[in-house]
């Protein structure tokens, strides 16, 4: 059973559209939604949760039609949204006091395990935490109560090198028991050389590609040229195929 | 209680909805409009809108494991509940009122059963426009504010001016008979108050649906 399934996923704005996005993501997996900013990813992950209301398209998240399954998917679904911090001035065991009244799942036992092991503080505020402890406070929110698919929408901008590498040794960690999946949207490509099993890339508000990482990689070596020893990278292939030359 | 009035009431709400909601105190204040009050508890509610928007609640709260709808059920939850308990708790100085201030209120109308009866539709009309017009956007809080304020502020003038008007005393009646006929505004405020957080519910929640957060 897939984690996630879209299909046809469309909204219209005045200026962009998100055109007939398709993709899935088996379940025990990481994939990586790459492209340039504006390209459409933060839009297909809201269009997926609900926060922006999608044309058309049909979504399933862990075999659950959505959003007629709506709650039973949120249940079953941990976020983190980039740069959105929400109750900066609240202490996290308030914000943990009331997350937890709405979770049917809750393990206040594995909630407090998770708290020792990402080093978290819960008299802390949340203003006080680094973005890469936000980050492990939102994952140990979504552990506690039993969540499966996991999105992540740029969770690593604007993290060091260090606390990102810790971000994404602790993103395949979560996936090794091959239940949980992370469908996981970012432009820092790098990072998804090291982590991601699956690539999709979305040009424009369209997919250009959707495919496990070898074979994608794969796909794109037409665009080497003599000049290039290696093969592309993940960086290589966005770079040419989104290059712009200007006259000014 | 609710775990949506319950996140409302721990994250959501502005400390100052607080003090808004004890406003009923001001009912010992000899000769004063006393609809002033109800304005207060619709200040004390735009203040909570324009922190949450600071604090991005709205976020959090869509992604909680309820309808998208459930947002704006959890705000109309926590207005009602700041302006019955507002209501509520002015009831012990209209109370004292009567024995410590028997000559009455000179410029408006008394804290009376007509009084909680036509607060409670102000507090109606004021939900419902506000709520169906903050939803269009989940993000204009000052515009709608100002736009729900009209109506609100016309109905209080309204209730304030009313007792002035000849043969209207009964209004203002604190006397057994008075209240006996002033029950029926009561009963009737409760029903506005009732039909329009409902309606005020039905539109918002559809208008939300469509926002793009």
């Amino acid at each position: 059973m897939n984690a996630l399934t879209v299909e046809g996923l469309t909204k219209t704005y005045p200026s962009f559209t998100l055109d007939n996005v398709s993709f899935s993501l088996e379940r025990g997996r990481i994939m990586g939604l790459i492209g340039k900013n504006g390209a459409g990813k933060s839009t297909t992950l809201k269009s997926i949760l609900n926060l922006v209301s999608p044309d058309k398209g049909k979504i399933e998240l862990l075999g659950m039609p959505f959003p007629r399954r709506e709650e039973d998917c949120k249940q079953k679904t941990g976020v983190v949204l980039g740069g959105i911090d929400f109750f900066q001035h609240k202490r996290l065991e308030t914000i943990t006091a009331v997350t937890r009244r709405f979770y049917r799942a809750w393990d206040q036992g594995a909630y407090e395990r998770y708290l020792k092991e990402f080093d978290l503080d819960p008299r802390k505020r949340v203003k006080e935490l680094s973005a890469g402890m936000r980050v492990k406070y939102l994952i140990a929110l979504a552990l506690s109560h039993g969540a499966e698919l996991f999105l992540f929408d740029e969770p690593t901008s604007g993290l060091d090198p260090v606390s990102r590498d810790e971000l994404l040794e602790l993103f395949r960690a979560l996936v090794e028991g091959g239940t949980r999946s992370i469908l996981y949207s970012t432009h820092i490509t790098s990072d998804l050389e090291k982590c991601a099993d699956d690539i999709t890339y979305i040009k424009d508000g369209r997919v250009l590609a959707s495919a496990e990482k070898s074979r994608f990689l794969q796909s794109f070596q037409h665009l080497r040229t003599p000049e290039d020893a290696a093969p592309l990278t993940l960086e290589d292939i966005m770079v040419r195929t989104e290059r712009r030359t200007f006259h000014v | 209680m609710s775990e949506l009035l319950y996140k409302e009431l721990r994250l959501a709400a502005h400390p100052s909805l607080y003090i808004f909601m004890c406003m009923g105190a001001l009912l010992l204040i000899p000769a004063y409009p006393y609809g002033v009050v109800f304005f207060f508890g619709c200040l004390g509610l735009f203040q909570s809108f324009m922190f949450d928007r600071e604090t991005r609640d709205v976020f959090y709260t869509a992604l909680l494991p309820r309808p998208k709808r459930d947002v704006v059920k959890g705000k109309l939850l926590l207005a009602v509940f700041s302006q019955l308990v507002q209501l509520a708790l002015s009831l012990p100085f209209a109370f004292l009122r009567t024995l410590y201030l028997p000559q009455g209120n000179p410029v408006g109308m008394e804290p009376n059963a007509a009084w909680y009866g036509f607060g409670l539709m102000v507090y109606g009309i004021f939900n419902l426009v506000f709520f169906t017009q903050f939803y269009k956007t989940a993000y204009k809080a000052g515009t709608s504010f100002l736009i729900a304020l009209i109506p609100t502020t016309l109905g209080i003038i309204a209730i304030e001016a009313s007792v002035h008007f000849p043969g209207m005393g009964w209004l203002d009646g604190m006397d057994g008979a008075s209240l006996a006929r002033q029950i029926p505004i009561l009963l009737a405020g409760a029903a506005v108050y009732a039909a329009a957080n409902a309606l005020a519910y039905r539109i918002g929640a559809r208008r939300f649906e469509r926002v793009d957060l």
